[in-house]
């Protein structure tokens, strides 16, 4: 059988910035830095922050649980090295600014690398219940691991109210310079689809299909001969998406695959469908079969300003200073270190940030790349162009809002559909009067979450 | 270790166009009428088009020197006013003319809504519609090209008019309207020297083929969307279609609408000013119908030879009546309160 590359499946909108793949798209998975030092972070997910299970100088083992909380939304937090624990204290946080983090010591000798998972041969996802998958995702604190960081149990476990049919695993990596998600579906293929498999049965969805944008034809081969020669690979099919920005985004996926739209302020269960991260339904095939928790993913260090970028196996909590070094330092021309791709990711000040459940990319970029955008150019005022508006996946009027947002009019802004922004930044990208349209809308939004919590 | 690193809001690269580059590329994309307009009317194009810049320049480097902003100039916008100014303007208007309109243009047209991007009429429009109505005279003085003998005959071989030695297209079409003797002195023959610009008239309108050329490299580099072009000469051809059915020997054929008079200049560099235009597809496709409509309207039944200006101005106003109109709807649907 031959395989469709050529992707057939799009949304309106959306910008075409370079793909700049090719720094880190030959750069198999290696072990990552082995760190003495480990800050793992008690909230790295959405909802309720961790509570820290271990006190100061106490011994912890690779894998025991260290934070955790009885709250639904939750996902528990798990040492990844042997150790001791230094302190538990604030560290600076790379979405919440600053947060309670576990300080573990590494022990000297303490193998910081965990062995690397093997699917078993004999391995059926008709073992496994629904409530066991479940358990085992909640036990093993996997969350999205594509950058919201919302709880997989949640998102997957059954809701009597919003039954799913339709899990949509997302491999688009449609930001640029990342090649994380990439080199796993090259790498680990069968954990993918297994982690597919159990997803599937745990959700109770009918149809799975596998999202990849169609600049990767490697990995749409890849996972499409896996499939063809897995027992039970029907039901799942690869849906080979076209090459553009912000493709990965849940509610352009769906729009572009099933052709139906999210409910603005909804989220995707309410037409029945899930998307789960290619990286996160690896970290299921783990933890449901050998039990393994979260405790190491693949980061994708990479930019123009770094020595040798590639993709790294890295224990959660490791700091991108650490990493960054690992990796032979920085070139002198390094402008700005960026947690995730340049499309969407956060600059960082500090570089002890560590590295969370939902880092996939340290992007160091130069002054030249960011140069033509946010040094050498003069903001002018809006010329109303309306390119902003071509390229906006979601149909809004980013520079309409934006500027309600400067002149502090939080209404004006909600009237033209501030809250359905997707955040992509599209329209930033585009402005020809360099104007920072994602951020004035960002800063709009926790104006407008400020004003509903006085309210309350 | 790292000593100098930002810190910013997402995203952290952009596409390489600024307000200046969109301005450049209008500018490129005037140059084949200003060439054009070099080859007919000689030094006095070379007079009004640096006269025009020149003082549009200027006014707005007063204007931000006397309200103590940033100067502004280096988006190249006022430029871009000058030479549209120009190219609308008769040829052979004296100097201090084209000095009082583009003063006009820029001062209260521009900087006193607060620049570039605030302004609610089309500057440009705004200085030639001040000139038009203060002397009438001198801008209803045309010259014919340079390349045209004076002295050829007004009555061409087949006792028609010739279409050159008129004052301009648009004036003895008006003249044939209010005479009801179209047909006799109109001919097809007439319609070349319109395409290439060997006829009388604005500085940079008599030629449609130098705008269209223009107007191409604008859709090509994608610095103008087709919406407001193909609307307003949709709606200028619709009109003039229906008004040439009604009665052919006293109305002009469509197509001679849309070559002549600034119908084109309009359509590719005047309506599609970003600022004064709609921002949505829908609203620009109904600024456009609005603009060529308007024009069409003076031009068949009005007074004045000539509507573009009219129309662009009365379409600017509407212009955020137009944008809310059409308020952009998010994809999923309005949100459930």
């Amino acid at each position: 059988m031959s395989v469709q590359l050529r992707g057939r499946f799009s949304f309106p909108g959306g910008v075409h910035p370079p793909e700049k793949k090719q720094l880190t798209c030959e750069s198999s998975i290696q072990p990552g830095p082995a760190a003495d030092e480990v800050a793992v972070m008690l909230s790295q997910h959405l909802g309720a922050v961790c509570n820290p299970l271990v006190n100061k100088a106490d011994a912890v083992q690779a894998g025991q649980k260290i934070g955790d909380r009885d709250a639904f939304v939750s996902a528990p937090v798990h040492s990844p090295v042997n150790g001791k624990v230094r302190e538990i204290a604030l560290r600076s946080h790379p979405v919440i600014g600053r947060g309670l983090a576990v300080v573990i010591e590494a022990l000297p000798n303490s193998p910081t690398q965990r062995s690397r998972f093997t699917l078993p041969a004999d391995f059926d996802e008709g073992k496994y219940s629904a409530e066991q998958i479940c358990q085992a995702i909640r036990e093993a604190g996997i969350v999205g691991m594509g950058g919201a960081g919302f709880p997989t149990q949640v998102k997957i476990g059954p809701n009597p109210k919003l039954p799913k049919e339709t899990l949509i695993v997302n491999g688009c990596e449609c930001e640029p310079y990342i090649t994380c998600d990439y080199r796993i579906m090259l790498e680990w293929t069968s954990q993918i689809i297994a982690g597919v498999k159990l997803a599937r049965r745990a959700s109770g969805c009918s149809r799975a299909f596998v999202a990849i944008e169609d600049n990767k034809p490697q990995a749409i081969e890849a996972i499409s001969h896996a499939l063809e020669n897995s027992a039970d690979g029907d039901g799942i099919s690869v849906a080979p998406v076209k090459t553009k920005y912000p493709q990965g985004g849940e509610r352009q996926l769906i729009r572009a695959i099933l052709k139906r739209h999210v409910p603005t302020g909804g989220i995707p269960p309410m037409i029945g469908v899930v998307v789960l991260n290619v990286a996160t339904a690896a970290a299921i095939a783990e933890a449901v079969v050998s039990g393994q928790p979260l405790t190491h993913r693949v980061v994708t260090v990479t930019g123009e300003a770094i020595a040798r970028p590639g993709n790294y196996y890295v224990p959660i909590g490791t700091s991108v200073e650490d990493l960054i070094e690992f990796c032979g330092g920085v070139t002198e021309k390094c402008a700005k270190v960026v947690l995730g791709g340049p499309m969407m990711g956060i600059a960082i000040a500090d570089l002890t940030t560590p590295v969370t459940k939902t880092t996939n990319a340290v992007t160091v970029l130069t002054k030249d790349q960011i140069g033509s955008a946010k040094f050498a150019r003069r903001q002018t005022a809006c010329i109303r162009c309306g390119r902003c508006l071509e390229v906006c996946p979601e149909n809004l009027s980013p520079t309409k809002i934006a500027h309600a947002v400067k002149h502090n009019l939080i209404d004006v802004a909600e009237g033209y559909f501030m809250s359905a922004c997707i955040q992509c930044g599209c329209c930033s990208y585009v402005c020809p009067a360099n104007i920072e349209l994602a951020g004035h809308i960002k800063t709009g939004k926790i104006f407008l979450a400020r004003q509903k919590k006085k309210m309350a | 270790m790292l000593k100098d690193i930002r810190v910013s809001c997402a995203p952290h690269i952009s596409q390489p166009l600024s307000t200046r580059s969109v301005m450049i590329d209008v500018i490129i994309g005037l140059a084949p009428a200003m060439a054009v307009a070099g080859y007919y009317f000689r030094i006095h194009a070379a007079i009004l088009l640096a006269t025009c810049i020149i003082s549009c320049v200027t006014t707005e480097w007063l204007c931000n020197r006397i309200r103590k902003k940033p100067n502004s100039l280096d988006d190249f916008s006022a430029v871009v006013t000058g030479i549209i100014l120009a190219l609308s303007l008769p040829p052979k208007l004296p100097v201090w003319t084209a000095v009082v309109g583009s003063v006009f243009a820029v001062a209260i047209g521009k900087m006193v809504f607060g620049g570039l991007g605030a302004n609610i009429f089309n500057p440009a429009m705004a200085g030639r519609t001040f000139l038009s109505a203060s002397f009438g005279l001198l801008m209803t003085t045309w010259t014919v090209p340079a390349t045209i003998n004076p002295s050829m005959p007004a009555v061409a071989q087949d006792n028609t008019l010739n279409a050159r030695t008129q004052a301009t297209p648009l004036a003895w079409s008006k003249l044939a309207i209010k005479n009801r003797l179209g047909a006799d002195i109109y001919s097809e023959e007439q319609f070349t020297p319109a395409l290439i610009g060997e006829v009388g008239g604005s500085l940079g309108e008599t030629s449609a083929i130098a705008l269209l050329l223009g107007g191409l490299y604008l859709l090509i580099r994608k610095t103008i969307s087709y919406h407001i072009p193909a609307a307003v000469l949709s709606a200028a051809f619709v009109f003039g279609g229906i008004a040439y059915l009604i009665d052919s020997y006293v109305y002009v054929q469509p197509f001679f609408h849309l070559a002549g008079g600034g119908m084109l200049l309009c359509a590719f560099f005047i309506a599609t000013d970003p600022v004064t235009a709609p921002l949505t597809r829908r609203g620009m496709w109904l600024f456009g119908l609005g603009v060529g409509a308007v024009t069409m309207l003076i031009r068949i039944v009005g007074e004045y030879p000539e509507g573009v200006m009219f129309s662009v101005l009365l379409m600017n106003a509407v212009t955020p009546l137009i944008d809310r109109l059409f308020k952009r709807i998010p994809a999923g649907g309005k949100p459930a309160l």
